[in-house]
């Protein structure tokens, strides 16, 4: 009975271990901060947004543990406006920017339409700007049009 | 023994779970935004005339005539700023004769009958609004200088007016 007291004292001992090992990394936040702001445009002429652009990128911030991170977008391919007309938005091979110092002068570009991997400093933060360029057809209905852009990040 | 290995599988039960529970993702959204403009259009609806001139007489269209000074219609983005420009000809042509122009006034306003009209230096140009409904009038005048032995005939130059937000 005492040998039985003691083996579970051990599996307790370890999971009280595990825990604390797990609290050592930080929770996993990402926090979107801004929009893409195409802002006024002209039927038929596109508007760029650069990603260093400071103004009119989006900007996503990463809390979490240190370490390599798997960045993943999902894009759409156009933005909904008045009476669901489309306009179609594009992303280039350079659009998005990870800084590891979350300073959007201090990019690594990569293409948000593959998987990133990169890396989050000692200090837990980090930030991912994105670009896109707006494509407004030369019959394209006047108003205001939206989209969302999804950024999935994972601790590897 | 056999007690040995079921507590040493639990604890690699536990350790596993626990390194599987290290691996995490979240996700965040940011949005997309742009405001599709209306395109500028602009008309040319009333020509600026001058009517009959006499040499050596200046004849002025002042821009407030609503029945003389040339008038552009623009219609566009609703209560958008746009800025007006101009290219105006320094002198009216008839074949080879020429008459100088020698001095241009304008007006703009948000509707067709001047009401609230401001007044502005073509040469310089203006950054007025349209209206609510996307409307906007600019209307031109300016003064002929015939010299004395001005050739007679049909004297005609052309007004450009840009406009862009």
């Amino acid at each position: 009975m005492q040998t039985m007291k003691r083996k579970w004292w051990v599996v307790i001992a370890v999971v009280l271990l595990a825990v604390p090992l797990r609290a050592q990394g930080r929770a996993l936040t990402v926090t979107g901060i801004r929009g893409v702001t195409f802002g006024a445009v002209l039927p038929g002429v596109p508007r760029v947004v650069l990603r260093t652009d400071p103004a009119n990128s989006g900007q996503i911030d990463i809390r979490g543990p240190k370490g390599p991170v798997l960045l993943t977008f999902v894009l759409p391919v156009a933005m909904t406006g008045p009476g669901g007309a489309l306009m179609p938005i594009s992303f280039g091979a350079g659009d998005a920017g990870f800084s590891a110092t979350q300073a959007i002068g201090s990019q690594v570009g990569f293409d948000p339409k593959q998987p990133f991997t990169a890396t989050v400093p000692n200090n837990g933060r980090a930030s991912v700007f994105v670009g896109a360029t707006a494509n407004p057809t030369t019959n394209q209905r006047a108003g205001a049009y939206t989209a969302t852009l999804i950024l999935t990040v994972t601790v590897l | 023994m056999r007690s040995i290995t079921k507590l040493s599988l639990v604890v690699a039960a536990l350790v596993l779970t626990g390194t599987t529970l290290q691996a995490q993702t979240n996700n965040a959204s940011i949005t997309a935004t742009a405001t599709v403009q209306t395109p500028i259009n602009v008309v040319g609806a009333q020509q600026l005339s001058f009517g009959n001139v006499f040499p050596g007489v200046n004849k002025t269209v002042v821009a407030m005539d609503l029945a003389n000074a040339g008038r552009f219609d623009i219609s566009g983005q609703a209560s958008t700023q746009v800025t007006l420009s101009f290219t105006l000809p320094a002198t009216l042509g008839s074949g080879g004769n020429t008459m100088p122009i020698v001095s241009y006034a304008g007006v703009h306003a948000q509707n067709s009958t001047q009401t609230g009209g401001i007044g502005f230096p073509p040469s310089v140009g203006a950054s007025p609004s349209l209206n609510a409904s996307g409307q906007l009038w600019v209307w031109i005048g300016a003064q002929v200088q015939p010299a004395t032995n001005q050739a007679a005939g049909v004297y005609t130059g052309s007004i450009v007016m840009t406009v862009v937000y």
